[in-house]
């Protein structure tokens, strides 16, 4: 390499050397001034920006594709005549929240136009799929949901970057461009989490059914006091512990907070305490599979189930006790992480100590295992 | 920053099912088979004869030689 620029210095006489190293500078020069022109550069700044989203963009839409692929090949395997109308079907399904600029019972609105919206999915899915069991049709709904999540994202992030690409707004684009990689993660997040739903693993939110689970192993009785979740009546030191969760192994979260307030009525509100126990979303820095215990509900809900447990509380002055197990967004919705296991047999012992610490024998107690409880039974 | 695809070749992940008895400590591992899910009944206990259930299911990732170095 440094032979050939010697030979090369040694064949050209000083005025060549001095117009070889002088044309690069010209030539820099002049682009520098094209770019400062009012107009150019921002243009020239827009297309740099809007190929960094498009990549992201790009990105998500495959995983779009991969998500719709795989839900229609689910729905041609068990027989459904037009799987692609389908699943674009309930791709485009929408959501529109109840009125809250007057709050008065927004939560039994909210808890209808939710219930009506599973039903809806439920029923499409029924009418395409013939004898379709709870296992495959709980498999069906969360890939509709990854589909229709997905689906959300790409059609947003593609509105502002065509809106910035009309308006020429480099504003826009530096907004789209900060978010678009917190995007494009999270995307990756629900195509793995199709791909473990449809394998029956449990996700890193089954970690509350998981420790349900421990507790039900030798229920005496159980029985199912709300849509899609189980109780069962299990003994400990001397105490009552009624445990609820999401019937599995199916793919749900069920209704856990109609069923403590059923369970608590069917009690006559004659229960000492309320345990829920969930994952929650750690912050940066933090530890996956780290334990914290806390007072209130633990439970990421949109709201009717949550607060049906706050106000049987309330009503019967029911201490509420949180434990939670931290985790990142992405690790809630994939395969459980051995972190989250192990963290998970160690939430046992610290409901035990609770409900020993806090309650004496002839008590009962209430443990609700909150989250998803695909591949948990009970 | 490696894409999807790079990071799934870099690292691969294995499915594990735990296996505990009722009634005593035996508890064995193995790679998760179509069906199982956590409380599912898996035969009787080498040690005590107990029964036998699937206590967990988790993702163990594992990096290949070249990225442990």
């Amino acid at each position: 390499m440094f032979d050939f620029l010697i030979a090369f210095a040694q064949t050209i006489n000083n005025q060549q050397y001095t117009l070889l190293t002088t044309i690069p500078f010209y030539l820099l020069f002049i682009i520098l001034m094209i770019m400062s022109m009012p107009g150019i550069g921002q243009r020239f700044q827009i297309w740099i920006m809007a190929r960094d989203v498009e990549q992201g963009l790009y990105r998500i839409e495959k995983f779009l594709n991969d998500a719709k692929s795989q839900t229609e090949k689910l729905l041609k395997e068990n027989g459904a005549k037009d799987p692609k109308g389908v699943v674009n079907r309930l791709s485009e399904m929408l959501l529109i929240e109840p009125v809250n600029i007057e709050p008065t019972d927004i939560i039994p609105r909210l808890r209808l136009l939710l219930r009506s919206s599973e039903d809806k999915v439920r029923l499409i899915l029924s009418q395409n799929v013939q004898n379709i069991d709870p296992v495959l049709r709980s498999k069906l709904e969360v890939s509709a949901e990854i589909v229709n999540t997905l689906n959300l994202l790409y059609k947003i992030i593609r509105h502002y970057l065509l809106q910035a690409k009309k308006l020429n707004s480099v504003l826009i684009l530096y907004q789209l461009q900060m978010v678009v990689p917190i995007y494009v993660k999270i995307a990756e997040a629900y195509a793995k989490a199709q791909n473990a739903f449809l394998k029956g693993v449990p996700v890193g939110d089954s970690l509350g059914p998981l420790v349900a689970s421990r507790f039900l192993l030798n229920a005496k009785r159980k029985w199912s006091p709300s849509r899609d979740t189980v109780a069962g009546e299990v003994e400990f030191e001397g105490r009552k512990i009624i445990v609820i969760k999401a019937e599995g192994p199916m793919a749900t979260v069920g209704t856990p907070g109609e069923a403590v307030e059923n369970v608590i009525e069917e009690y006559g509100g004659k229960v000492s305490r309320i345990i829920t126990v969930d994952a929650a979303a750690k912050l940066e820095g933090e530890d996956t599979g780290e334990i914290a215990e806390g007072t209130g509900v633990a439970m990421g809900d949109p709201g009717p189930e949550k607060i049906a447990i706050e106000r049987v509380a309330v009503k019967y002055n029911l201490p509420i006790d949180a434990v939670v197990v931290k985790m990142g967004i992405d690790e809630a919705i994939t395969e459980m992480k051995k972190e989250i296991y192990q963290a998970g047999e160690k939430v046992v012992d610290v409901v035990k100590n609770i409900i020993l610490e806090r309650t004496k024998p002839g008590d009962v107690v209430v443990l609700v295992g909150v989250g998803n409880t695909v591949g948990v039974a009970q | 920053m490696s894409s999807y695809s790079e990071q799934r070749q870099q690292s691969s992940t294995k499915i594990i099912t735990v296996i505990k008895c009722m009634t005593c400590d035996y508890t064995v591992e193995r790679e998760m088979k179509d069906g199982d899910f956590v409380l599912k009944v898996e035969g009787k206990c080498p040690k005590d004869n107990g029964t036998l259930y699937i206590a967990g299911i988790y993702a163990e990732t594992t990096q290949p030689q070249s990225q442990k170095k």
